[in-house]
Parts: C-alpha cells; sequence; structure tokens
C-alpha cells in the first residue's frame, strides 16, 4: 500500500515539478480566471441585477471554462516528446498514474477556484456569506469532481486528432450535475441561507467527486493502453 | 448466427416494424379518441413516448454492451454497442423534436428544464461525443476503447444527472405543468394505442438493430478479406 | 363508424379552416388570429408524426445502402 501511494507522490510530484518550472497552465488559467471576472463585470448590468443572485453561476462557469483550459493539456507535453510511453512503462499501475495526475490537477485547480472566488468577491462587492468554510468545501469537492473527468477525458481527447477541441464535448454533459449541486450550494451560501440547507448539495458534490474519481481509476487503464 | 441470417431476420422485423408504425400512425389519427383537456396535440405522445422508451432502451445496450467489449474485448459487443448507439440517437432525436412541439401547445413553450427531457438532451450529446470519439481516432481500436469509456461513464452519470434536474425543478417549480396521465388512468384506447406503438418501436428499433449489426458484420469480413489480399 | 367521420373531418379541417383563414385575413384581423391559434395544434401534430416517420425512414434508408456498398464489394 505505501509503495502505492510512493509511485501517485511520484507522479503528482514530477507534474507539480514541471509546472513550477514553467508555470505554463497555473499562469493560464488565473489569468483566465481574472479576465472572466472583468468581462463579466460589463456583461451584467449590475445596477438592475443583484450580483448575489448571479455571482455562484459566473464563479462554477469561470471555474470549469478556466479548468479545461489548464487540465486539457495534463497529457500534452508527454504526448509531444513520446515521455507517455516511460511513463506507462513504468511499474506504477495505471490507476496510481491516473490519480497522480488528477491530484496535480486538483493542485492547480483548487487554488485557481479560491482566486476566482476571490476576484468575483472583489469585482462584485460580494460578501462571503453564511459559511466561508462551507463555500471552500463546496468548490474543494467541485474542483476534484472536475479533474477526475477531465483528466481522463484529457487522456481520450489527447488520443485524437481534434485534441483539446474535444474535451469539452465529452465533458460538459457530464460535468451538468456537479454544475447544478454547486451552483445550488455556492449561491444558496452567498446569500445567507443557513448551512443546513445546502448539507444535501454538498454530499451530492462529495459523491460526485467520489464516483468520478473511482471511474476514472478504473477506466484509465482502457484509454492509455497500446 | 450467420450473417445472412441476421440479414434476413433484420429485415422481416423491419418490415413488421414499418407495417406497424404505419398502423399505429392510421390508429392515431383516425381511431384513437381526442383527449379532453390537452386536445389534438396530445396524439403526439404517440410518437413521443415510444420514442423516449426506444432511445433509452438503446442507449442503455450500448453502455452494456460497451462494458462487455472493454471487459472481453470481443469485437461483437463494440459492433452491437456502436448499433444500439446510432438507433438511439434517431429515437431520441424523435424523442427531442416531438416533446417541443407537444410542449408548446400544452405548456406555452417549446422547451422548459423537465428532468426527462434534460435527460434525454444531454445522452444525445453524451453519445455525441461516442460517435465524435470514434471517428477522430486513426487507430480504428483505440477509437473503439475510446467510445466504450465515453458510454460507460455517460451510463453512470445518469443517476447523478437525474437526482440534479429534479432537485433543480424543485427550487424552480414551472408554472403550470400538465403531465400526460399515465399508466391505468389513461381511456382503454389511448393505452391500447400506446402499447401498440411502444410494442411497434421496440420491434423497429430491434430489427433496425440486427440489420445495423449485420451490416458491421459484412464490413469486418470485408477488412479480414482486404487484409488477407495484401498478405 | 360515425367516430372516422368525425376524426376524418378532423383532419380535412387543417386545410379547409387555412383556407377560410386566408379569406378572412383579407377581411378582418381576428377572424384569421382565431383560426391560427386552433389551428397550431394540428400543424404540431402532423409536424411531429413527419418528423418521426422521417427520422425512422432515414435511418431505414441508410442502413440499406451501406448495408448494399458492402456486399457490392464483398461481391466483387
Amino acid at each position: 500500500m505505501s509503495l502505492y501511494l510512493r509511485q501517485v507522490r511520484a507522479i503528482v510530484w514530477k507534474d507539480l515539478l514541471l509546472e513550477l518550472r514553467t508555470r505554463e497552465r497555473i499562469a493560464a488559467m488565473a489569468a483566465f480566471a481574472v479576465l472572466a471576472g472583468v468581462l463579466f463585470n460589463y456583461a451584467l448590468d449590475t445596477a438592475r441585477v443583484a450580483p448575489q443572485d448571479v455571482a455562484a453561476g459566473l464563479v462554477w462557469m469561470t471555474i470549469v471554462f478556466g479548468g479545461l483550459l489548464g487540465v486539457g493539456r495534463t497529457f500534452y507535453l508527454e504526448a509531444q516528446d513520446g515521455a507517455m510511453q516511460g511513463v506507462l512503462m513504468s511499474p506504477a499501475p495505471k490507476d496510481a498514474v491516473y490519480l497522480g495526475k488528477t491530484l496535480a490537477n486538483f493542485a492547480l485547480l483548487f487554488p485557481v477556484a479560491l482566486l476566482v472566488l476571490l476576484v468575483f468577491t472583489l469585482f462584485f462587492g460580494l460578501d462571503l456569506g453564511s459559511s466561508p468554510s462551507i463555500l471552500v468545501l463546496a468548490l474543494a469537492l467541485g474542483a476534484l469532481g472536475f479533474v477526475a473527468l477531465a483528466t481522463l477525458f484529457a487522456a481520450v481527447s489527447t488520443g485524437t486528432h481534434m485534441g483539446e477541441t474535444l474535451l469539452p464535448i465529452l465533458v460538459f454533459p457530464l460535468l451538468v450535475p456537479m454544475v447544478i449541486y454547486g451552483v445550488g450550494a455556492t449561491g444558496r451560501i452567498l446569500i445567507g441561507r443557513p448551512v443546513s440547507e445546502v448539507a444535501g448539495n454538498v454530499r451530492m458534490l462529495g459523491a460526485f467527486a467520489l464516483v468520478a474519481l473511482a471511474a476514472g481509476a478504473i477506466f484509465f487503464r482502457f484509454v492509455v493502453e497500446d | 448466427m450467420e450473417i445472412s441470417g441476421m440479414r434476413k431476420a433484420g429485415t422481416a422485423l423491419t418490415v413488421v416494424g414499418l407495417a406497424g408504425l404505419a398502423l399505429v400512425y392510421w390508429l392515431s389519427f383516425f381511431w384513437v379518441s381526442t383527449e379532453l383537456s390537452q386536445g389534438v396535440a396530445q396524439r403526439i405522445f404517440y410518437v413521443h413516448v415510444p420514442a423516449a422508451w426506444t432511445a433509452f432502451l438503446a442507449f442503455g445496450i450500448s453502455a452494456l454492451c460497451s462494458a462487455m467489449y472493454l471487459w472481453l474485448r470481443d469485437e461483437r459487443f463494440d459492433q452491437a454497442a456502436l448499433s444500439a448507439a446510432e438507433g438511439g440517437m434517431f429515437f431520441a432525436t424523435i424523442m427531442l423534436t416531438t416533446g417541443p412541439l407537444w410542449g408548446r401547445i400544452a405548456w406555452g413553450t417549446y422547451w422548459t428544464w423537465e428532468p426527462r427531457l434534460t435527460l434525454t438532451l444531454l445522452l444525445w450529446f453524451i453519445f455525441l461525443g461516442y460517435f465524435m470519439v470514434r471517428s477522430s481516432t486513426e487507430n480504428p481500436e483505440k477509437g473503439k476503447r475510446f467510445a466504450a469509456v465515453v458510454a460507460i461513464v455517460g451510463a453512470l452519470d445518469i443517476p447523478f444527472i437525474h437526482v440534479s434536474v429534479l432537485w433543480f425543478r424543485s427550487l424552480h417549480p414551472q408554472p403550470v405543468v400538465i403531465r400526460p396521465d399515465s399508466g391505468p388512468s389513461l381511456p382503454g384506447d389511448m393505452l391500447t394505442l400506446l402499447l401498440t406503438s411502444l410494442g411497434v418501436f421496440t420491434l423497429l428499433f430491434a430489427g433496425l438493430f440486427v440489420l445495423r449489426y449485420a451490416l458491421e458484420g459484412l464490413r469486418r469480413e470485408l477488412d479480414v478479406r482486404a487484409r488477407g489480399a495484401a498478405a | 363508424m360515425n367516430k372516422l367521420k368525425t376524426v376524418m373531418s378532423a383532419f380535412l379541417t387543417p386545410p379547409l379552416l387555412a383556407l377560410s383563414a386566408s379569406a378572412a385575413a383579407a377581411q378582418e384581423m381576428p377572424g384569421a388570429a382565431m383560426a391560427e391559434q386552433s389551428l397550431r395544434p394540428y400543424w404540431h401534430v402532423f409536424i411531429a408524426y413527419a418528423i418521426a416517420i422521417l427520422l425512422v425512414l432515414g435511418w431505414v434508408l441508410s442502413i440499406g445502402k451501406r448495408l448494399k456498398d458492402v456486399e457490392e464489394r464483398l461481391g466483387q
């Protein structure tokens, strides 16, 4: 078991180290988050629409779109120079590779999700509502569910000649329930409803993330086998 | 079964199914009584409901065969999954176009986020991905595996989609939702016609599914022969 | 038989109503608007049934065509 965890950790570390050196993906996602906040500010007539009412939806859409930007390139580098063969031929089982990749993506996306929340609170003058900790928990579970699905399908889309163009078509229909639960939870907390009201949504977010992780760990081997 | 046998069986089923469809059309135009509260538009249900049922059946078969393909790696499961998915797309399109036509009359709007309509729309897109993945891989073997994963993960997502769209609706209740009475509360002749139509659509799907499957079998034969000639 | 007659008339009504609607449109708007209101469900039923049969036949024909193509190439 500890060997398995070490293998997962090795993959996570490799990806994060690469990202630390180039900072390409996180910079793209962060810039996207801020720019989306700026654009949404002009897309909405804040004099007529109360920001709290729509902020939840915008936060989640920004996370999903920004996330695709970064997660879509998960396997890009490896596919470019053939390093994927090396990763897959290593003694690490395929599910360990998948979990490592997913956790590394989560480590990139979760800070971006927090940044999105920060940007929207700043730009729209929101306050964090009834329970900031539950808000952060919902974002974390959402980000986890998102990277779990997107990492699996990034492996699929990298293997096609359509590449990243295909990723949203594959992932968006599957993400609809996650966005519904997430927006439901976030929206109600932002307008100051009690935490008990969103417990069901947060639980469903957790269940979604778990099932997505399990499905990814099981089916990743069929995607990358040769 | 031999491919030629399947072709014959498929053709026979399809012919019977098409005759049945003609009967259903005749019955719903000239025989069944008009529902009182909804008027003529209710007749759309005799194609809408069977199409929905067939689409779900087809997508279910496709996901199941996809799982069997990944497990046993028997080409035939992939061929069955592909054939069923193609049928599912056609019947889901019927469901998605006839639904709004009825909704415009009954609800006053073409589209509502009615749970079953939403689920079908998302399934339609999931299986659009299924076909795009297949057609955008150079190595067909790879495309089959990718597509199978798309179908299975899509099927796993159905419970989540279902619960979420139900919750969403309970948050934003629709103004007036007239639901068709279903089951025994439907007057006799309407129920008869609906059941007939369900049977006919299923039969039609079965026939076309067998034919489509036979087509894949023939294609594989062609492949094998071409490879043999090249070698 | 009686039922058949009523239903037959129901499905002959749309074209007749359409005619009278266009005639009414020439004279006064309210009549035309009313005719359009009552015609609408019929059109929706027709379009729905037409879409269903077109898609089913479309699938039948596309399978038939592909089968013929493959069989021709197999025959060669």
